[in-house]
């Protein structure tokens, strides 16, 4: 239990560290680092809590896509050299008291709303949830995905097909005088109009300009 | 075994929505196939819609979906207003170079996300509806995507809408996290006490549920997307999203969080408030009709706040009434808005009216009309409205929400009045184009009938409405 509490500890420090410094460090490209190892430790907290297939979808679509995603588009902006300037400059830094003011009294109200969680133990037992510890994550996600949660599977496919044609709208233009490969036109090609037979006096050559 | 016929409307839209791509993709030039094909494929949805609505209660999908009264007639709502919306922009669409097959797509996604909403009954479907939704929006927004003003509009959109979707999140993580269940209905029967927890998730999901229908404070996006988006883009904006984001509303504060109204009246009340006088006030300097419209619909949802604040059945059927009426006010005010074309190009500033009576008489009649309503003078639609509200709130012994509400609507009427002066009595301008396609003419025509007869038989739609009971 103690090496549990420790490395949960660890992880968790980890990952509200690295969330801060997303924010304050100066360099984009070091934010975005510190995004990944965000996620990466927040992963492992999944894994510990025995959510093993929540924190390997993670891993991979959070770390191995999005956040590399997010590194290309810094690399390619070029952002990197604007900087973070909202925590010193005088002028633009009139937002942060207030920001900060309001924060804290998010974070203390917080603070009473799971403190009152704790002191009720009762509540947690009233999330009634039969999850048998036999199966693994990745079976008992399969039995409800496509029977109780079918609608929303469609729904969240179709609102994938919404952003690919969104993206596609915004992004994509015509542009005139492009030469496109026309693969009907490649492959119903005949023999008699490809190829010429030709009979080529000696020394004389032929001319192939047709 | 589910019955698949209660959720035919979905199926359907989802199916068109593809097909119509595939169409898009394979035939060449078929904008306006495709256009025409969607207000069909509308049509056909809402007869199907139709076909259900004599269901008085069911549920699918494990009791997390909903069809009842409510549901279907916001969806019917949703789709009429989808149709005109649809009928009035085209030619709009075609002189601005926008008239591309992706644009009815969109819609039809977006009015897929709203039915989705419309009909949850869970938070989990609720939320995949608003993000569908919301998706599409985003990208109709910078639709124009050549105008600087266009593409920022949907960027503006798209940040704070995704910081309220956050919020929402939380919201509904905290609420399943103290009650045990995404499911309305048994949330509402987990609640035994007052939880901290609970109220902080109802707050977290009103502050994203107020930014969708923008009510003051989380309003700032409006008049910068009214304005940017496309004029098409931003009738759609102004109508069908308040329609799902009300449902919702109802939905939420109403079903489960019934017992907790001392908890989220004030916040409600406050609301309202806000967008009342604010949308009041703001309104006044605009040089901009659209950005004029935004202000003004804030205003407006202040009122459709004021009944939900009621906790009564009365309360929420004079919400739906009033937002009935607003979305037949509306769609005649962009009606209007439309036919300020001049040699293809669309004019939208308040000074564009200035004399529109001498050359056009019966435009400004009709705007007239419109106005007036907006503003609640008797006998038009939008008195009624207000009217309703009033009536529901007092009952209530509200009496500060009314004084608030009755001095705002003074506070309106001014610049609405503004309007008209300037329309009769400025300097007249040159004329402008009168070849408008009949669709939007008759959008025009049967808004502008629909304001001025309902007082002859305000039955027709008290008494659908009236079997609209929630509590």
């Amino acid at each position: 239990m103690i090496v549990h509490a420790i490395f949960f500890y660890t992880f968790s420090l980890i990952a509200v560290v690295s969330a801060i410094m997303v924010t304050v460090s100066k360099n984009t490209v070091h934010s975005v680092f510190f995004l990944i190892l965000d996620f990466i430790s927040i992963s492992c907290l999944f894994i510990m809590i025995g959510a093993e297939f929540l924190g390997m979808i993670m891993l991979i679509v959070y770390v191995g896509a999005v956040a590399v995603l997010f590194l290309f588009v810094v690399m390619m902006l070029n952002v990197v050299q604007q900087k973070n300037t909202s925590f010193e400059s005088d002028s633009d830094g009139k937002h942060i008291p207030i920001g900060l003011l309001i924060s804290l009294i998010i974070f203390f109200e917080l603070i009473i709303v799971i403190g009152g969680w704790k002191y009720k133990p009762d509540l947690l037992n009233s999330i009634s949830l039969n999850i048998s510890s036999e199966l693994t994550n990745t079976h008992s996600l399969g039995y409800v995905l496509y029977t109780d949660y079918i609608h929303l599977f469609q729904l969240s496919g179709i609102i994938l097909l919404v952003a690919m044609v969104g993206a596609i709208v915004l992004t994509f233009r015509k542009r005139s005088g492009l030469k496109r490969q026309s693969y009907f036109k490649q492959i119903s090609r005949e023999k008699v109009e490809g190829v010429d037979l030709v009979t080529v006096d000696s020394k004389k050559g032929v001319n192939i300009d047709v | 075994m589910i019955d698949f016929n209660l959720i035919l409307p979905e199926i359907f839209i989802s199916l068109t929505l593809m097909f119509l791509l595939i169409v898009g993709v394979f035939k060449k030039n078929s904008s306006s196939l495709i256009y025409n094909l969607t207000i069909l494929s509308l049509l056909v949805l809402l007869a199907l819609v139709l076909n259900l609505s004599h269901i008085e209660e069911a549920f699918i999908f494990n009791q997390s979906y909903k069809i009842d009264n409510l549901s279907n007639f916001m969806k019917i709502l949703t789709l009429i207003s989808a149709i005109f919306v649809m009928l009035t922009s085209s030619k709009y669409l075609k002189l601005i170079k926008i008239f591309k097959i992706e644009y009815p797509v969109l819609i039809l996604s977006s009015i897929l996300g709203m039915i989705v909403m419309i009909s949850s009954n869970d938070l989990i479907v609720f939320y995949m509806g608003l993000e569908l939704q919301s998706l599409a929006l985003y990208v109709l927004a910078s639709f124009n995507r050549d105008n600087l003003l266009s593409t920022e509009s949907g960027l503006k959109y798209f940040v704070l809408s995704a910081l309220s979707s956050g919020l929402l999140l939380y919201g509904c993580s905290l609420i399943y996290g103290f009650s045990g269940s995404t499911n309305f209905d048994e949330i509402s029967l987990s609640i035994s006490n007052v939880q901290y927890g609970l109220t902080f998730g109802i707050v977290f999901i009103l502050v994203g549920l107020a930014f969708k229908i923008s009510a003051v404070p989380f309003h700032m996006w409006a008049p910068d997307v009214y304005e940017g988006s496309p004029t098409s883009v931003t009738i759609f904006f102004a109508i069908l999203p308040k329609i799902a984001a009300l449902t919702v509303f109802i939905r939420f504060l109403y079903v489960p969080f019934i017992n907790m109204i001392d908890q989220w009246q004030m916040i409600i009340i406050f609301l309202s408030i806000a967008s009342m006088i604010f949308g009041a006030v703001a309104a006044i300097g605009q040089k901009n009709l659209k950005r004029l419209v935004a202000y003004s619909s804030i205003g407006h949802m202040g009122y459709v706040l004021a009944g939900l604040t009621t906790g009564t059945n009365e309360g929420i059927q004079s919400s739906i009434i009033y937002l009935s009426i607003y979305l037949v006010m509306n769609l005649a005010l962009f009606s209007c808005i439309f036919m300020l074309r001049r040699n293809e190009n669309y004019f939208e500033n308040i000074d564009d009216l200035s004399g529109l009576s001498k050359n056009h008489p019966v435009l400004s009649f009709s705007m007239l009309i419109i106005l007036f309503s907006l503003a609640g003078i008797p006998p038009l639609a939008g008195f009624f409205a207000k009217f309703y509200i009033f009536k529901a709130v007092i009952e209530q012994s509200m009496y500060f929400l009314a004084i608030v509400g009755l001095l705002s609507t003074v506070i309106a009427a001014f610049y609405y009045l503004r309007i008209i002066k300037i329309i009769y009595f400025d300097p007249e301008k040159e004329k402008y184009d009168t070849d408008h396609s009949i669709g939007l003419k008759l959008s025009l025509l049967l808004s502008t009938i629909f304001i001025l007869i309902y007082f002859i038989y305000p039955n027709g739609i008290n008494d659908l409405v009236s079997k609209i009971n929630i509590i």
